[in-house]
């Protein structure tokens, strides 16, 4: 489901997304689409510049692996312009919103995402993604101002984690990963920290088999967090 | 040493790979640090590592490098560098590296070790010392690991096998057999040699390792052992074992023999005693008393002029004296009560004694020969017996040694015209610390003066701290076991000077057989696993669970039931009548 667009940059791994308005899609995001915590997707353009021979957009691109820049929802802020204008109007909100709709747009959510990595994907003829590699990290490439916003469902949550390393390491087999946590915890943002026991949670419920494991990162920052912070 | 890559450019040269690379330097001046992450675990402590050091007194020769010095060093301490955090330590099933992976630390190794090595110095091989180049290594220095071969050479003085050689096993941080530690028989024969251990940690096994090697045809030694507990009884089978024999032509055949005397079997002649023997034997002798029997001594040995005397010479000799020194004193004091008190002591102590003999006792040339290796069973005799004889044949040999060597005597019982070797188990008991009994003062003499006499001997204690601190130090190759007592361990510390503090801080991690050998014997200190005895092991301890579970065996309680039955004297049967 797409959530909303890339507005505004605060660096190569922190974006600002836009929430759809009423108008702007046939389904409105609610609250829970854009929860803390929630993971999210925006299509990177990668090579289509490059190679002017490539079809674009048309038949047969839907086979085409695409690569998404996977990343997390760790803020919100409803922007109000109308905020302190305490005055009286001329209209009323019902006359506004007939008369300058575009008044209206002003109001917005934003949301915070921070980029974990990316995750290349082919799409499958029941409208599902099939994830052919994952990456935890610093994407190559920035996502661009308009990309759109989707959620992810909770398969997709569940490959962008589970995969195997890629190719001349020992270990084959694929395992859980979280190596984006590192980046996380050197930002510097105080819901960051939150946010990390948020994907562990849901990384919980995703990989009942994996708890022991899950634990030891949880615990270590629920200690840090909540016990060191406050003793 | 030379490194052969330089100086033997045909031999193709095995692969070295470096372990590790120089850091600085350590906590001391002589010991460096160098960083390595050991995936193959062979940087044990007490391993041996170099780096080399370009040979300043030898320069390029035909546009080749100078030559390089390979200046070896010991491994005292291992000190992780990457440890995971204790956090991922919490859950007992999970691996941390597991937890390493999910956060995206997936390379499998992340051990790395800081090494501190103790410089040891590279090897003069005419000298057969190490020498300090007294600069700690360069940082960024690659260490290698020492060859088994570069080991073998110049660890020991000796080759396996050689002439002078004792191998009395191989370094413990490598494979068994791998580099053999061999003492150098000419300097443990002549400085002397320690064993101490604790009780049950192998002694008595490499006293006999010791042994077999002297016995072998490269030595051909003259040994004696002193063997307080009859532990030794089992070298016999060194007379039939193969590895004890050489073939010769005729006469010229080699085959070691054992000669084991019993308790019965070791005498002493009665005329060999001297005044502080008998102090020793007779404890507790009045003043009086002790003025008259050194007064009769010597009036029997004026008397005999070397040849043997007995019980019956000595209490004569007690009653002229006491005559004489009645008719000198004019006062008239009556000594007849002190004679007599003597005169009943000495019967006493000597008469029935089975040691102390009128006229047999241990032949030097017989106990002593080349290619012999005589055992003196002592258990049974009393310590204080123990020590006369002791006493009494290191006197003897002492003076048959000295005056063959002097060129006094050329022939008869007193000639020894070859050096011997002596082993005393239980030294404590001769020379206890403290206090000072009549084989002490001897005991000091032959270590004192025993290397120009040709007399080595081989303390095994297993209670330093109870052994006189001096006649300790005076053994210049040590070998020492494991060691828990902590007063032991101080007095083996204060008394050995050869051995590095690092090394004796080992002393209670050794196991059984592992034995830390130092001085003379060795080019240094080196940790060493006693290789295994050809003949049976006889110091062994009673398996007290299978005795008693055998007490209760069919056959024994049978036999026990019959020979305890009551004989009643057929007195049933007489009820019957």
């Amino acid at each position: 489901m797409f959530i909303g667009k890339i507005v505004k940059s605060d660096s190569h791994i922190n974006y600002v997304c836009q929430i759809n308005g009423p108008r702007d899609f046939e389904v409105e995001p609610g609250p829970a689409d854009y929860a803390f915590g929630r993971f999210v997707r925006a299509a990177l353009r990668s090579g289509q510049g490059e190679d002017p021979h490539t079809p674009d957009l048309g038949l047969g691109n839907g086979q085409r692996p695409t690569t998404y820049a996977v990343g997390v929802i760790y803020d919100t802020i409803l922007q109000n312009p109308a905020f302190g204008s305490l005055g009286p109007r001329l209209s009323n909100e019902a006359q506004v919103e007939l008369f300058s709709p575009d008044y209206i747009a002003e109001k917005a959510v934003l949301t915070y995402i921070m980029v974990l990595g990316i995750m290349e994907v082919r799409p499958s003829s029941d409208e599902r993604l099939t994830v052919l590699s994952a990456m935890h990290g610093v994407p190559l490439l920035s996502l661009e101002l308009g990309s759109d916003i989707e959620t992810m469902t909770d398969e997709e949550v569940r490959e962008f984690h589970f995969f195997s390393d890629p190719d001349g390491i020992e270990n084959k087999a694929p395992y859980l990963h979280m190596g984006y946590l590192p980046h996380i915890i050197t930002q510097r943002n105080s819901l960051l920290p939150m946010v990390t026991l948020r994907i562990i949670d849901q990384l919980e419920r995703l990989f009942p088999h994996n708890l022991p494991l899950l634990s030891i990162v949880k615990r270590n920052f629920a200690w840090r967090l909540k016990v060191e912070t406050t003793g | 040493m030379l490194d052969q890559t330089h100086t033997a450019l045909s031999a193709p040269q095995p692969y070295r790979r470096p372990v590790g690379i120089t850091k600085g330097p350590g906590e001391t001046t002589h010991e460096y640090t160098f960083v390595s992450r050991d995936d193959e675990q062979v940087l044990k402590n007490g391993e041996y590592v170099y780096y080399e050091l370009a040979d300043p007194d030898l320069a390029g020769v035909n546009g080749r490098a100078a030559p390089v010095r390979r200046v070896l060093g010991r491994i005292l301490k291992r000190i992780p560098l990457q440890l995971y955090p204790d956090t991922f330590l919490g859950e007992p099933e999970i691996p941390p590296g597991d937890v390493a992976a999910m956060v995206g630390y997936n390379t499998r190794t992340n051990e790395l070790f800081e090494l501190h090595v103790a410089i040891m110095g590279y090897y003069d091989a005419p000298t057969g010392s190490f020498i300090n180049p007294w600069i700690p290594p360069q940082s960024c220095k690659q260490i290698y690991l020492a060859d088994n071969q570069m080991l073998a050479e110049i660890l020991s003085r000796k080759q396996d096998k050689e002439s002078g050689s004792a191998t009395i096993g191989s370094l413990l941080t490598r494979a068994p057999q791998a580099v053999p530690i061999v003492l150098s028989v000419k300097d443990m024969v002549s400085t002397h040699l320690a064993i101490i251990a604790s009780t049950g940690a192998g002694k008595s096994y490499l006293a006999s390792v010791i042994i077999e090697e002297l016995m072998q045809p490269h030595n051909k030694a003259c040994v004696l052992i002193i063997d307080p507990h009859g532990e030794y009884g089992t070298l016999d089978q060194i007379a039939n074992a193969p590895q004890f024999s050489e073939p010769g032509e005729g006469h010229t055949g080699y085959r070691a023999q054992i000669k084991v005397y019993k308790p019965e079997e070791v005498k002493v002649r009665i005329s060999t005693l001297n005044m502080g023997d008998m102090r020793a034997l007779l404890p507790e002798m009045t003043e009086k008393q002790q003025y008259l029997l050194s007064r009769a001594l010597r009036k029997v040995n004026e008397t005999k002029r070397g040849t043997t005397w007995g019980v019956a010479d000595l209490k004569l000799a007690i009653k002229a004296v006491s005559r004489q020194k009645n008719d000198e004193d004019s006062d008239g004091a009556d000594d007849s009560s002190t004679v007599h008190a003597l005169t009943w002591r000495v019967e006493q102590r000597f008469e029935h004694s089975f040691t102390f003999d009128e006229t047999q006792h241990l032949d030097l040339p017989e106990i002593f020969k080349p290619g012999q290796c005589t055992v003196l069973q002592l258990n049974e005799i009393d310590e204080r017996d123990q020590q006369v004889i002791v006493a009494t044949l290191l006197r003897r040999l002492n003076l048959a040694r000295m005056n063959t060597e002097r060129g006094k005597v050329h022939s008869g019982e007193a000639y020894l015209p070859y050096p011997v070797f002596v082993l005393l188990e239980e030294a404590h008991h001769f020379a206890p610390s403290g206090t000072e009994v009549v084989s002490t003062a001897i005991l000091k003499q032959v270590l004192a003066e025993g290397r120009k006499f040709g007399i080595g001997v081989a303390l095994i204690s297993q209670r330093p701290g109870k052994l006189d601190a001096d006649v300790l130090s005076q053994c210049q190759t040590q070998c020492i076991m494991r060691i828990v007592n902590e007063i032991d361990q101080k007095s083996v510390a204060a008394a050995i000077e050869g051995v590095g503090r690092d090394l004796l801080d080992n002393l209670p991690a050794l196991s059984k057989g592992q034995v830390i050998v130092a001085g003379a014997g060795v080019n240094t200190p080196v940790i060493c696993r006693v290789r295994q005895r050809y003949t049976k092991h006889g110091g062994e301890s009673k398996d007290a669970p299978d005795m008693w579970r055998k007490y209760f065996s069919a056959d024994t309680q049978e036999s026990r039931r019959r020979s305890e039955a009551p004989l009643n004297g057929n007195r049933g049967f007489n009820l019957m009548r």
